[in-house]
């Protein structure tokens, strides 16, 4: 008998909030997580002394790392908000259909007012503070 | 493990196109997956022109005049045609439901149906369901208890104990849900799916049931249940509005509950 084939899935199956939601958050950990050589970096350089914090502060304010900052903003954002969504769920509350597609919608919302606010304080009212 | 790409043998090429008849009054096209198990190839879509006018509302009525008037060799599951057997779940226009409880009307554009998502496919709308079952049966779907029953009557439950397994105990196994999970697309072998989780909860809260440890002792696994990330694929696709999701929620908490 010849091998039975493997149904369609991914390429089939409808993105709805409930996909979308769940691969956004890992992708925004995945995201953290390529962040986090830069951050050990940064604290290294903070527990070696001065010459060695001068020389990560020059490194890590370049251009190129201004955009990495974005993104890690952005991902610890997003991550953040719907960790609390997880929260709540796992206390059992919220699980309902409509009650999961509204807050779908509530974590975007948050997470975008978040990184505005966030993006806001760390590019350009730190930048003034400095 | 997670194979985003479908193996060799499981890509779909161009199928056959059946031209509606000439005259015919309200055309749509059905997009419908074929596999022939003696053909030797791989699977392909065929695109039926039907006039919606000629046949019954819902798409599992489009799909037994397709079988009837156009191509015989056209092969699915049904039986009750009104959403209590389960036989007729496929995806549908991008989302597992029953044939025979969706209508027409209610879907957009061309109607595209699928067997069951990420399943060993028997042949055309026909999925190998017998993981699904076993997945089923592992979790023990029967009363136990060890005291006897009262000689003169049932085990009476309360009002509320029956309201608590009244939702879950509706689950007809249709497998829209345990198919709808990436977590079971990538773990079926492991993971047990939001339906065989369903059935476990169901007994879990049976107020008569007396091997509720035993239950959870089985389920504290890192595959079995904890597979589970709370995606709610399973809930938004269930056809008779069940909630596995909260299911499986509160089975967690029950095992995070009696480690206090």
């Amino acid at each position: 008998m010849p091998q039975r084939p493997l149904s369609p899935h991914l390429s089939v199956y409808k993105f709805k909030y409930t996909l979308a939601t769940s691969i956004l958050n890992r992708a925004a950990g995945l995201v953290l997580s390529l962040g986090l050589p830069a951050l050990v970096y940064w604290l290294m350089a903070v527990a070696s002394g001065t010459s060695a914090y001068t020389r990560a502060s020059a490194l890590l304010s370049l251009g190129v790392f201004k955009l990495l900052y974005l993104g890690q903003l952005a991902a610890f954002c997003y991550h953040l908000v719907a960790g609390v969504r997880h929260l709540i769920w796992d206390t059992g509350r919220g699980l309902e259909r409509a009650q999961a597609q509204r807050s779908a919608w509530v974590v975007a919302g948050v997470s975008i007012v978040l990184m505005v606010l966030l993006g806001y304080w760390a590019f350009l009212a730190g930048a003034r503070l400095s | 493990m997670a194979g985003f790409r479908l193996p060799p043998n499981s890509r779909i090429r161009k199928g056959l196109t059946h031209r509606a008849t000439p005259g015919a009054g309200e055309v749509r096209a059905v997009r419908i997956y074929r596999f022939d198990p003696t053909s030797g190839q791989n699977p392909r879509l065929d695109t039926f022109e039907l006039d919606v006018k000629g046949c019954g509302p819902m798409v599992l009525d489009a799909l037994i005049h397709i079988k009837a008037a156009v191509d015989s060799s056209l092969t699915f599951r049904r039986s009750c045609r009104e959403g209590i057997c389960g036989s007729c779940a496929m995806n549908i226009n991008g989302v597992n439901r029953l044939a025979c409880t969706t209508a027409m009307q209610d879907l957009s554009g061309a109607i595209r149906i699928y067997p069951l998502p990420h399943m060993s496919v028997v042949k055309d709308l026909v999925p190998d369901l017998t993981d699904f079952y076993a997945q089923y049966a592992s979790v023990k779907p029967w009363l136990q208890a060890r005291t006897p029953a009262p000689p003169d009557r049932e085990r009476l439950q309360s009002k509320e104990e029956q309201e608590r397994i009244d939702r879950p105990a509706a689950c007809i196994l249709c497998a829209c849900c345990s198919t709808a999970c990436p977590s079971y697309w990538w773990n079926s072998d492991r993971f047990l799916g939001p339906a065989a989780l369903l059935a476990a909860y169901r007994w879990i809260v049976d107020s008569r049931d007396e091997a509720t440890g035993e239950r959870l002792d089985e389920l504290q696994d890192p595959f079995r249940l904890y597979r589970c990330h709370t995606i709610m694929n399973c809930t938004d696709a269930c056809p008779k509005d069940l909630n596995p999701a909260k299911a499986i929620a509160e089975i967690k908490k029950l095992l995070v509950e009696r480690q206090c």
